[in-house]
């Protein structure tokens, strides 16, 4: 306890210099916090979007992830009735949506263009999507067995010059090679946000798309897990129980996902490097300033008994003071930021391909956090270490005249 | 050999043997001690004069284990001080002895109690015991008053007492002083040998004090004469 004191009073000494120092390793702290808060909002955003989007663990018949299919669902999935309701019951899966992604020709009488269609569970999958697919006018199609009801991209329904309540043709190849057409109700116009998908997007009932490819399989079977935590786990599960199967998370699927970890882990990492000069820099400054003019200080010190391990300590105590003195100032900076940013609601200019940008947002992570301060305490005291040591074993003579 | 030589011999707390320290200037070595011998008994303080430049300060270093001879033995509290390392070295100064400077070489960041506690800090012992001793040295060197104050915050003359309770709170068997009143008046001067010299008698530690001041080493058991490393002795009574 003397230690840290004494330490803590040779901090003060030189209030300027050490405030200097503790000031920029709280910039270099708050920064790196920052940043890997930012990139943590990121990578959850997109973890949860991503899961939204595809579910957790996607199944499909073999080949079924190939997109080499000659015909609509080739390689689709047979007995999805029957595989949906077992998984349903398991209980870490929230739902099960089955899927088909077809595509085909949309008409509204006078011209027609290509789409690019979802058929789902109205019932479960509008609810599941959640956010993501905003209702720019109408509501969600539901089940109907007389004329299916769709919802289609606002650019979509800008280039078929078609309203909420308006009827359009469906144009597709059936399982068989032959072309088949259904007529279809708008009942919802959405924005995913992505224009290259509000220009083409069709999403339908299911069953209504099955009469149409005149199949009954599915495309692919999508579970939600309740816990996103438990998708490897649950992936492991379905691998053991049906080899048969092609098993997919949503890992797997995100390749945008991953090109943005990739890339911002790679930036946030060498943004932290540079940090750790900077920091270990302005501490080595400040210190070996401080052992210079107290070379004098040592040599008293020493001859009047302390061991050269000793006066080290005593500089290693006052590096990690500083250091941790400025890691809780950068700590509170970032912390600060972290709530500011909630109320402030500043947006993110949209990402490459999309039209809505996102909130700027922080993750708190408490690892981070600590991890933050081990760091900058360790380097701190690395550096007093470092520039003091020579010092410490200086001959006791020559540090006594040092003037 | 007058009885107080021979009390010394004795009792010698401390005894260095034919000390020799030369130092390389340029090309040339420059000889700084050519072979001085010293004993000082418990209690007993011997000034140190002689000209400049007659290795004074240089015989204080290696008698206060700071510097190390090229020839010749050393002996502390009847401990062989030789084929010690740097460490068992720094732990013999931490145990036996205490620095007086010319300059003070006070803590500046520790107030005057603390610069007197910490040889008692190095030294581990209990709280109770450091907070004891501290309070009965500044009480018997007229610190009490002042010993939540800064050594900025003091006289030349308070400050080299502080020095002397740092020294002996320990009660060392050697106290290492080299020119210990040189940047105080001749006043000031008298009191802190006085106060240095009856407190070493009290406590049992032999005094080493290199000195050009008369008046100083009038007040010394004996006084020894160095010049040009040699010791040209003259005991005086
Ligand atoms: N580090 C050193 N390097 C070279 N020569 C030295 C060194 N220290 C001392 N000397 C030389 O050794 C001799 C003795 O010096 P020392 O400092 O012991 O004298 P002193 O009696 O203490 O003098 P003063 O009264 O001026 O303090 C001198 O000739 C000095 O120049
Ligand atoms: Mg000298």
């Amino acid at each position: 306890m003397k230690w840290i004191l004494f330490a803590w009073k040779n901090v003060m000494r030189n209030k300027r210099r050490s405030l200097t120092a503790m000031l920029i390793t709280a910039m270099g702290t708050a920064a790196v916090l920052i940043g890997g808060g930012f990139a943590l909002f990121t990578y959850e955003s997109l973890e949860e979007m991503t899961a939204r989007d595809s579910g957790h663990v996607v199944l499909a018949a073999a080949r079924g992830f190939d997109n080499d299919e000659d015909v609509p669902l080739q390689h689709g999935l047979a007995g999805a009735a029957a595989l949906a309701a077992h998984y349903a019951a398991q209980p870490g899966v929230r739902a099960v949506a089955p899927r088909i992604q077809f595509s085909g020709l949309i008409s509204n009488g006078d011209k027609s263009t290509v789409f690019v269609g979802s058929g789902v569970d109205p019932a479960v999958d509008f609810r599941l999507r959640g956010p993501q697919l905003e209702f720019v006018a109408g509501e969600a199609p539901g089940a109907s067995d007389a004329v299916p009801e769709v919802a289609i991209g606002n650019e979509l329904a800008g280039l078929m010059k078609v309203k909420v309540g308006a009827s359009l043709t469906l144009l597709a190849t059936t399982t068989e090679g032959n072309l088949n057409a259904v007529d279809v109700i708008v009942r919802g116009i959405v924005k995913t946000g992505v224009p290259d998908i509000d220009r083409r997007l069709v999403m339908t009932d299911i069953r209504a798309v099955q009469r149409l490819l005149l199949s009954d399989k599915v495309g692919s079977l999508a579970l939600y897990l309740k816990d996103t935590a438990q998708t490897e786990a649950m992936a492991a599960q379905v691998k053991a129980a049906r080899p048969e199967l092609a098993v997919r998370t949503w890992r797997d699927l995100a390749v945008f996902y991953q090109a943005v970890r990739a890339l911002y882990n790679r930036i946030f990492g060498i943004l932290g490097l540079i940090m750790v000069v900077i920091v270990a820099f302005a501490m080595s400054n400040t210190l070996g300033m401080a052992v210079v003019e107290r070379t004098r200080e040592i040599g008293t010190l020493r001859a009047i008994g302390t061991q050269p391990g000793e006066v080290v300590r005593n500089f290693v105590l006052e590096g990690a003071a500083i250091g941790a003195a400025g890691a809780a100032l950068g700590m509170l900076l970032a912390g600060g930021a972290t709530v500011a940013l909630l109320f402030a609601g500043i947006d993110m200019p949209p990402p490459p391909g999309r039209s809505v940008g996102y909130p700027l947002l922080l993750s708190f992570s408490a690892p981070l956090y600590l991890g933050a301060m081990l760091v900058v305490v360790a380097l701190a005291a690395t550096a007093a270490w470092f520039v003091s040591r020579r010092a410490a074993h200086k001959p006791i003579t020559e540090a006594l005249s040092h003037v | 050999m007058n009885a107080s030589t021979m009390l010394a011999e004795r009792t010698a707390t401390v005894r260095l043997t034919d000390l020799k320290k030369r130092y390389r200037v340029g090309d040339d070595w420059a000889e700084a001690l050519k072979g001085v011998s010293l004993t000082a008994a418990a209690g007993e303080m011997v000034a140190l004069t002689g000209p400049s430049g007659s290795g004074k300060s240089t015989l204080l270093n290696l008698a206060g284990l700071i510097d190390t001879p090229d020839a010749g033995t050393r002996e502390i509290a009847g401990k062989p001080v030789d084929g010690l390392d740097d460490a068992g070295l720094t732990v013999l100064r931490r145990e036996r002895v205490g620095f007086i400077f010319q300059g003070f070489n006070l803590v500046p960041v520790m107030n005057v109690a603390d610069n007197v506690e910490y040889p008692l800090l190095l030294l581990g012992r209990p709280a109770a015991e450091r907070r004891q001793k501290v309070a009965e040295i500044l009480e018997r060197t007229g610190l009490a008053a002042f010993a939540n104050r800064l050594p900025d915050a003091l006289s030349g003359g308070q400050r080299q007492r502080v020095a002397i309770a740092r020294a002996l709170v320990k009660s060392p068997s050697l106290v290492i002083a080299d020119e210990p009143t040189a940047n105080l008046d001749s006043h000031t001067a008298q009191q802190i040998v006085d106060l240095l010299r009856e407190l070493s008698h009290e406590r049992g530690a032999a005094v080493v004090v290199a000195t050009h001041d008369e008046r100083m080493s009038a007040h010394c058991d004996r006084v020894l004469r160095l010049a040009d490393g040699e010791l040209i002795s003259g005991e005086r009574q």
